[in-house]
């Protein structure tokens, strides 16, 4: 067993796992998070995305052990204590899922894009989700969603990091 | 955190986009789905699975795998088959005049597909589990084994079943009408073999369940990644030969299903047998390969089709053979019944005959999928009225529009059949062709012709009959609902109709309010629990709105003319004087009112006063049965299982690179009509989701399975589904034809797409590569498949 630290949403854990213990596995059954979902554990289609350090990154292509000493962000890390973020709103208001399963891949991609693109592009929000498989919107509200992020995120003036 | 999902007070709900109302929950993480939930002492199983297509099983030695650290159980197929009967059929073949075959939760004597459950384990974790299962060794005769379902048709073909005379579950005539003599008479006649690969639905969360058995009390409580509860909890009860009542069945939140998760399938029935004889509570999860060996759809039509000059089609004549793998508890063997009911669509065509075979096969088993065989009829269909109108030279827009039911003539009974409650055919091909610009298309394809890139348009109707009932079975055409207010106004919403995703609960939800007079913030919607929820049958062709909305509103205003009968005491005027809205009942007359929670305190607290001589049962349950519904055959023979008739008109715009193959979606239109529309926005995610896997199956989707009959695209790498780039922005147009039949005039939403997108792109496929001479005759058209094309028309 290996003890490894992270902070998961701010808050500090320590935790003890198998050394081929996934990432994934590691949030939902040792930190206790299952907000974060298995959907191929082949890294093809995002629904266990999370954001290490800030980068987005699919947890059932890393180990625990990877992720020693980082910064982790889940789903239920997103929204502030007593607000959704932008992100989560637009996802809310443009109808950006229906069954919900994809969701977590879903907004923490979005919100990695515009964190470090306030303002994409049709093409950067494809690109950026075209790691992310859904079976139930047809993706076209999903690009809605993050689209009207975007532009609530922008007239608010805020940037995206400060908006949670 | 605060949420409101209520909409705007005095605007009604019905019609409204209103957001989902599990919103707050799915986006910060809490929404719990089956593999969420966790018991104490929980352990995990693993199926083990054949790996040969068709085998006797000679020996299955589980010792090393029960010496393996942390299992529990190991369970083969005779210890199993001694506490556990066969499973019943979700829809029985014998009933339906085809042939029955026993299906176990684990296989004895011998297996009849690659992937079959063989034996299971049991472990502290899922990683011993598996360790575990590894260790199992089986013995195997290896038997011949056969793939193609025409060649399990010859009478040399291995048997899958010995007691059967050949390898056909169900064999059936379908249609009325002289064909013969009206192809005899006919310009044109077209004949042709079109083929549609096995596909399958892959919801991004696959099944999973949770079984505890309770050794005290002698019951069984189960939750699970399902559609059904109700039928679920009949069927454990039948192959486990407990009482029903001993059954809790509790639908966890669902990842998407498109019919996968209809129950029949081998690990309901064996999780909750691991945890009967482990003494505790078992979860399996199925892994993404294990989801992709449940299939969709594989058909071979072999049809003619014939037409006057002036466009009219005047016969069609299919013989189908459908490749339903081997025989599952789960619906999708019916599914090609429906192919061939539902020929010829939404045009009138007085002749028509479809002769269906319905063939077993060493393949996976199918599983009930979006479409139901419906969307194969379309792919067909539409693809023999195209090659009409190339036959005639004439726009395949205007064949369409020749032989489309006139609006005038509904209810219009098909010559399978089908008595379609309404439509308005002529008005969507209007809409699309409109949106479309299809004229300056036209042009623009010539003009990018003569420069020499291959523009395609592609046009399909496609006609979705909903809310099925089959007599004698649990595809139930009713379903039922209870409403129930509390004391302070606050209303729950129980019914037996389950969301796998599409937000029927806040349809529901929004029914409710509007028949109540409530906000929306003031009702929960409870589906999925047979403790909770009244009698009913799930989700499944495109009913839950159609029969949970219709059931919701009767109960609803049940419970508001008793608020109305006290309401109207406390404001001492006439019962015909008040109103519900809002949360207020008013006095129509002066405007005074007293608010909702009042009245229902008044029922429940002042039975004796005020209230005196009413019930004081502020709850109502109701069930909902549509019109149109008629199982008395005709003359012929025909039954009519469905009260209403979504309908629509597809038209994909593709340019194909006849170089690499690559065929780029450019455009999609799709006009549709499912009647009244209770929640647009809803309706429309539905309708995308729909399309979109019509267009995986008409691009790149497909089962592949190597000559052993081993699952050979059994991840996303493989089996390759859109992706947000692969895609272009969809257009819908709506069209509202109420039906006559339903509460609102709904038509239910959510399964046209899958088959009208695939014919669609093929026709514009086609049409793309006119230059060429090319004939689609198969989906998916990948770019070896579209290369293929171009090559054969060369060479002919």
């Amino acid at each position: 067993m290996n003890r490894i630290r992270l902070v998961v949403n701010g808050r500090e854990r320590e935790i003890e796992v198998e050394a081929c213990k996934l990432l994934v596995h590691a949030v939902r059954e040792d930190v206790g998070l299952t907000g974060t979902h298995v959907g191929c554990l082949t890294g093809d289609c995002g629904a266990c995305t999370v954001l290490v350090d800030g980068a987005s990154v699919k947890s059932c292509s890393v180990l625990a052990v990877q992720a020693d000493g980082a910064e982790i962000t889940t789903i239920e890390g997103v929204a502030g204590d007593d607000e959704l973020h932008p992100v989560q709103r637009a996802f809310w208001d443009e109808f950006g899922f229906q069954c919900g399963y994809c969701l977590p891949g879903m907004l923490l991609t979005a919100r990695e894009l515009l964190d470090r693109m306030p303002d994409p592009d049709d093409d950067a929000i494809v690109q950026a989700i075209n790691g992310n498989l859904c079976r139930c919107t047809g993706y076209g509200s999903i690009l809605r969603s993050i689209r009207c992020a975007a532009t609530r995120m922008a007239a608010s003036g805020e940037p995206a990091e400060e908006a949670s | 955190m605060t949420v409101t999902t209520s909409g705007k007070a005095g605007v009604r709900a019905i019609g409204s986009p209103v957001r989902k109302a599990d919103g707050p929950a799915l986006l910060t993480g809490r929404g719990r789905f089956l593999d969420d939930y966790s018991l104490p002492g929980t352990r995990h199983a693993v199926v083990v699975r054949s790996e040969l297509a068709h085998a006797r099983i000679v020996d299955v030695d589980v010792r090393a795998a029960a010496a393996s650290p942390g299992v529990v159980l190991v369970l083969t197929g005779e210890e199993a088959a001694a506490h556990a009967g066969p499973i019943p059929h979700f829809i029985e073949p014998a009933a339906r005049g085809g042939r029955h075959a026993d299906v176990r939760c684990l296989a004895t004597g011998k297996v009849v597909y690659a992937g079959e459950p063989v034996a299971a384990v049991v472990a502290g974790t899922r990683r011993e589990a598996e360790a575990a299962a590894a260790l199992v060794r089986v013995e195997y005769e290896r038997l011949p084994h056969v793939l193609d379902a025409d060649a399990a048709l010859e009478q040399d073909a291995p048997r899958l079943y010995e007691e059967w005379p050949d390898n056909v579950i169900l064999h059936n005539h379908y249609g009325t009408g002289d064909v013969d003599a009206a192809l005899a008479g006919a310009d044109l006649v077209v004949s042709d073999t079109i083929r549609i690969s096995r596909t399958t639905t892959a919801p991004i969360e696959p099944r999973g369940y949770l079984a505890s058995w309770d050794d005290l009390d002698g019951t069984l409580t189960v939750y699970g990644s399902l559609q059904n509860p109700h039928q679920l909890r009949w069927m454990l009860a039948t192959s486990l030969g407990l009482d029903e009542t001993a059954i809790r069945v509790i639908t966890a939140r669902v990842g998407g299903s498109f019919g996968l998760k209809m129950q029949g399938h081998p690990e309901e029935t064996l999780v909750c047998l691991l945890s009967k004889l482990t003494g505790a509570p078992v979860k399996w999860i199925e892994d993404r390969r294990e989801c992709f060996m449940a299939g969709a759809r594989e058909q071979v039509h072999r049809f003619t089709i014939g037409a006057m000059r002036d466009g009219r089609i005047v016969a069609v004549r299919d013989r189908i053979v459908a490749n339903t793998g081997a025989v599952s508890a789960q619906a999708g063997w019916a599914m090609p019944n429906m192919s061939a009911t539902t020929l010829a669509s939404g045009y009138t065509v007085p002749n028509v005959r479809a002769e269906l075979h319905v063939v077993v096969t060493n393949k996976p088993p199918l599983n009930a999928a979006r479409g139901f065989g419906k969307d194969s009829a379309h792919f067909v269909m539409e693809r023999m009225v195209d090659l009409v109108a190339r036959g005639l030279g004439a726009d395949p827009a205007e064949v369409r529009r020749k032989n489309f039911i006139p609006p005038d003539r509904f209810p219009y009974r098909t010559a399978t059949g089908l008595n379609i409650d309404s439509g308005d055919y002529p008005g969507l091909l209007d809409k699309a062709l409109r949106v479309l610009d299809y004229d300056a298309l036209r042009l623009r394809q010539a003009e990018l012709r003569a420069a020499g890139r291959h523009l395609g348009i592609g046009l399909a109707f496609e006609l979705t009959p909903e809310s099925a009932d089959g007599p004698g079975s649990f595809v139930s055409g009713f379903d039922v609902t209870t409403v129930r207010m509390t004391m302070t106004g606050g209303v729950t919403v129980y019914t037996g109709v389950t969301s796998p995703g599409g937000g029927n609960d806040t349809g529901i939800a929004q029914i409710v309010s509007d028949e109540l007079g409530v906000p929306l913030s003031w009702i929960t919607v409870v589906q999925g629990d047979t403790e909770r929820c009244p009698s009913g049958f799930g989700n499944f062709s495109g009913r839950s709105m159609v029969v949970g909305g219709g059931s919701a509103a009767l109960a609803a205003r049940d419970v508001r003319a008793k608020l109305a009968v006290v309401g109207a005491r406390m404001l001492d005027v006439p019962v015909d004087e008040v109103k519900v809205a809002d949360g207020r009942l008013r006095a129509t007359g002066d405007g005074r009112s007293v608010p909702v929670p009042e009245v229902a305190a008044a029922v429940l607290t002042r039975a004796f006063a005020i209230a005196n001589d009413v019930e004081p049962v502020l709850e109502a349950t109701r069930a909902y049965k549509p019109g149109n519904i008629d199982h008395v055959p005709d003359e012929r023979g025909r039954i009519q299982p469905y009260p209403t008739y979504s309908n629509c008109l597809h038209a994909a715009v593709v340019e194909v690179d006849p170089e690499t193959g690559v065929t780029k979606l450019v455009d999609f239109v799709m006009a549709h009509d499912c009647g009244v529309i209770i929640n647009p926005a809803l309706v429309e995610g539905q309708a995308h989701g729909a399309i979109v896997m019509g267009l995986g199956a008409a691009l790149s989707e497909r089962l592949t399975y190597d000559a052993d009959g081993r699952l050979t695209s059994d991840r996303f790498k493989t089996y390759l589904m859109p992706r947000a780039g692969d895609l272009p922005t969809i257009r819908l147009e709506h069209q509202v034809t109420p039906s006559p039949f339903t509460m609102y005039g709904n038509k239910g939403a959510g399964e046209a797409g899958v088959g009208g997108a695939q014919a669609a792109v093929a026709n514009a496929v086609e049409d793309a590569l006119a230059p060429f001479g090319v004939t689609v005759r198969e989906v998916p058209l990948s770019p070896p498949a579209v290369l293929a094309l171009i090559d054969e028309a060369r060479t002919r």
